[in-house]
């Protein structure tokens, strides 16, 4: 194990630790024993194939968000816009779904995953180009984008394809949706848990290999860690950052294929729930690697599903407080971390 | 009496020793220069002084009180002041605010920006600094920047000053500048401190020199102005043999050799309605080494970016006869380099044919590089942050040499490296000439200038005022070493190129 690796994995293990001394604070606080508490999570998350299935459920759309995002803030551009591109996303493989219906299941799901990973992909693009050309700063653009693009999809579900009555799109074809894990491993017991969550993981995987095993992803790299150096090197820094934005906000889009074909089987309007915004924490927590994500993203899942279940117990509010403990935790005990580590060498 | 005493100061990092039971003095009201490579221990010593870091042992005594600093805040307090290598200002403010930041005079609740004003540009007549307060830090030069510097420690009243290789940055005619300020300081009862690379400076400035080699003070000279660079180089590097530089002599070829590899004509380039370059023509002709002089920001970096294309906004004509150009960069951590990356990660950023790379490739070029071209690390996984300046520059120095392009651009090549990098990236430069390999050399350092170029432009206001023809350039024993290239028989052509630099033709 290399010396970044141990201090990063000290410093996530830091960070946790704080955060639940912190929160079990608050749990005293507001007359709840969080022993009890943590107990009633642990529970309901881990003893049943069902509790575990609905994790990883709920982890798959933070999986795939944040890969997409670790690819942009590799290259030091900090994308806000996440929740906005993966709804445009997700619309149009729902309108694609149900306009191509007549197609076989494979090459629909297909040409579904590519419609809405270029929607996605240009809405990202787009805050690229205005960065890249006039040097406009892409968390404004990509903020502002959240609402466009939120806006634009709300006007033309409601307007032109939403079942009557409704916030969401008609649904899709039985036979053309994921199968659920559940039908070939019965542990998991009727969770939603769908193939989307196998389609996250190789998602993950690819991204690791892109950003660390790549010529590309040597290059997103030096370009975040030093734009000015990387031009002078005779890279094509602004091709780099607007292919980085394209393939970031891409990938969002496939939390779509998750929600579409592996859950419900069609969009609704505020189905992301925010998975968007989680999702930055998610990638900062992993440090932006994708293989962490998927543990960064677990550990939200468990917080989420297991909030669900002391609902009655603790406002809803306190898993979001965790959930903002543990990115301040992380930014502050990293720095600490990697002092002390500096002091010793 | 003395400003300064260290009493058997030791500094370990880790496994490395930076600094071993040191001990010296530094007499008030002079001017010591302390001398050693890269790594060898000056900037921790210094560091020590000024508070950033805490020595393992021994003792520092200042104005023969011993002191104990926990910040640099200690160290200002006790009226010690450092301009650091790279400057620490704040572009968007003015030089006023820059220099009273931190130490703000005030009138009830608001700063009192007249009174201010009225101080500084006292202090600034009294030096000769010859600064607007009012202008901002990204409009004024690096050697402007410099003086707002050393104004900064004025208005604070420093009585010793540290200088960590003030005249790295500097031209010529601006060391000589910088030496009258010093000599300013010094006739006020100031102390100075000096880290520095150049020999000749130090002969010309220092009262006593100290030189520090692998973390110990190995030579103390009080400098009776005959003071032997020879024996002084040879304290610094060790029982290292210097390298002998030999020019190659047949430049005879060159003479007649107009076979252009890239020529620039009519170039104009405007920024921010300041004429940058103005009608610059310039000729690089196969296999030859062109150096260009000029006093620092008088379009050297644009000449650069609009060479290999960084810079499209000009007019006039740029002939390429090559399609690829290697570049190392005038600021090597800005621009030349990630130094979160190893050697082999910043190599295989300019490899055009690999898209996947494994780590086991990686470190073969790490190695290969490390070998070849004498890179010191230990190991050769970790980033280019934990190396030495020299070496970092040697990495760079490999990369673009490795492309083997016809053309290379050197810009300050050997700027903030110790005497063996620099020997070394010179004999590089030359070996790369007699490939056959065209090369222009841009820098601030004439000795480098002289000693290594067939033809040499001096470039004043974005203009080539005078091209030197091979043959010219013929200063006696120009086969030694830059080093102890002998300063009196080169003093006409060195003065010469100096007027011409700042605009005055003979």
């Amino acid at each position: 194990m290399s010396i970044k690796t141990k201090i990063n994995l000290i410093s996530v293990s830091l960070s946790l630790a704080v955060t639940l001394v912190i929160v079990s604070l608050l749990l005293l606080f507001i007359n709840q024993n969080p022993a009890e508490i943590f107990t009633i999570i642990f529970n309901e998350v881990f003893t049943s194939g069902y509790g575990i299935g609905q994790t990883l459920f709920k982890a798959t759309p933070l999986i795939i968000c944040g890969c997409g995002l670790a690819i942009c803030f590799h290259a030091s551009l900090f994308n806000i816009g996440a929740e906005g591109q993966l709804n445009a996303g997700s619309f149009i493989i729902a309108i694609v779904a149900l306009k191509f219906s007549f197609l076989p299941f494979p090459l629909l799901l297909l040409l579904c995953i590519v419609c809405g990973f270029i929607v996605s992909g240009i809405f990202g693009l787009i805050p690229a180009y205005i960065k890249v050309k006039k040097g406009v700063n892409e968390v404004i653009t990509t903020i502002m984008f959240n609402f466009i693009i939120l806006a634009l999809v709300n006007y033309f579900l409601l307007e032109f394809f939403a079942v009557k009555a409704t916030m969401r799109t008609e649904k899709i074809a039985e036979t053309d949706m994921l199968f659920k894990l559940s039908d070939y491993i019965p542990f998991f017991n009727g969770s939603s848990l769908n193939a989307a969550f196998l389609i996250a993981i190789l998602v993950s995987i690819l991204t690791y290999v892109l950003i660390y095993k790549t010529k590309f992803g040597y290059r997103l790299r030096a370009v975040g860690f030093n734009e000015t150096a990387s031009r002078y090197i005779g890279l094509k820094t602004d091709k780099i950052i607007l292919i980085a934005f394209f393939l970031g906000a891409g990938i969002t889009s496939l939390v779509g294929i998750n929600f579409v074909f592996g859950y419900k089987g069609f969009y609704e309007l505020g189905f992301s729930n925010n998975v968007g915004f989680t999702a930055i924490a998610v990638a900062l927590l992993a440090k932006n690697n994708p293989i962490g994500v998927i543990f960064s993203s677990l550990l939200f899942a468990v917080l989420d599903y297991g909030g669900l279940s002391v609902n009655q117990l603790v406002p809803k509010e306190i898993m979001l407080v965790v959930q903002g403990i543990i990115i301040l935790a992380i930014l502050s005990i990293d720095r600490l971390v990697n002092n002390y580590y500096e002091m010793k060498n | 009496m003395k400003a300064v005493e260290f009493k058997n100061i030791s500094k370990s990092f880790g496994n490395c020793i930076a600094n071993e039971d040191i001990s010296f003095g530094i007499e008030k009201n002079s001017v010591h220069c302390i001398l050693g490579e890269n790594g060898a221990g000056k900037s921790t010593l210094m560091k020590m002084l000024f508070g950033i870091y805490k020595p393992d042992n021994g003792v520092i005594r200042v104005f023969d009180k011993e002191v104990s600093f926990t910040s640099p805040h200690d160290a200002i307090d006790v009226k010690i002041g450092m301009v650091h290598q790279h400057f620490m200002l704040i572009d968007d403010f003015t030089v006023l605010e820059n220099v009273i930041l931190g130490n703000e005079l005030t009138k009830g609740i608001k700063i009192d920006f007249r009174e201010t004003k009225k101080l500084l540009n006292e202090l600034i007549d009294k030096y000769n600094l010859g600064l607007n307060t009012d202008k901002k830090i990204s409009e004024i030069s690096i050697s402007e920047q410099q003086k707002v510097e050393i104004l900064k420690l004025l208005f604070r009243d420093s009585e010793i000053l540290i200088f960590d290789e003030p005249t790295a940055v500097l031209s010529p005619i601006e060391v000589k500048e910088f030496f009258k300020i010093i000599d300013e300081f010094k006739s006020n009862g100031k102390t100075i401190i000096l880290i520095t690379h150049k020999l000749n400076e130090v002969k010309e400035i220092s009262d006593k020199v100290s030189v520090l080699r692998r973390g110990k003070l190995v030579y103390e000279q009080v400098n009776d102005r005959k003071l032997d660079i020879e024996t002084l180089s040879r304290t610094i590097v060790g029982e290292a043999a210097l390298i002998t530089l030999i020019k190659s002599e047949e430049k005879e070829h060159l003479k007649d050799n107009d076979e252009e590899v890239l020529s620039l004509k009519n170039i104009h380039y405007v920024r921010n309605k300041v004429k940058v370059l103005d009608e610059l023509n310039l000729q690089l002709r196969k296999g030859e080494i062109h150096g260009i002089c000029g006093v620092e920001g008088n379009g050297q970096n644009e000449i650069v970016d609009i060479i290999t294309g960084l810079q499209k906004d000009y007019t006039g004509e740029v002939l390429k006869k090559v399609k690829k150009i290697s570049l190392v960069p005038d600021d090597r951590i800005k621009k030349g380099m990630i130094k979160e990356f190893t050697i082999g990660e910043n190599i295989f950023l300019k490899d055009e044919e690999k898209n996947i790379i494994t780590k086991s490739a990686l470190q073969k070029i790490s190695q290969k590089i490390k070998d070849d071209y004498d890179v010191r690390l230990g190991d050769i996984n970790s980033s280019l942050s934990s190396l030495s300046g020299g070496n970092q520059q040697k990495v760079i120095v490999a990369r673009e040499i490795e492309l083997d392009n016809a053309v290379l651009i050197f810009s300050h090549p050997t700027r903030g490296v110790d005497i063996n990098a620099t020997l070394f990236i010179h004999s590089k430069i030359i070996d790369e000439r007699n490939k056959g390999k065209s090369i222009l050399l841009i820098s601030s350092d004439l000795d480098e200038l002289v000693s290594l170029s067939d033809r040499l432009s001096v470039l004043d206001n974005g203009k080539i005022v005078k091209t030197f023809e091979p043959g010219e350039l013929n200063v006696p024993d120009k086969s030694e070493i830059s080093l102890e290239m002998d300063i009196e028989t080169s003093k006409p052509l060195y003065e010469q190129i100096g007027k011409l630099m700042i605009g005055i033709t003979q």
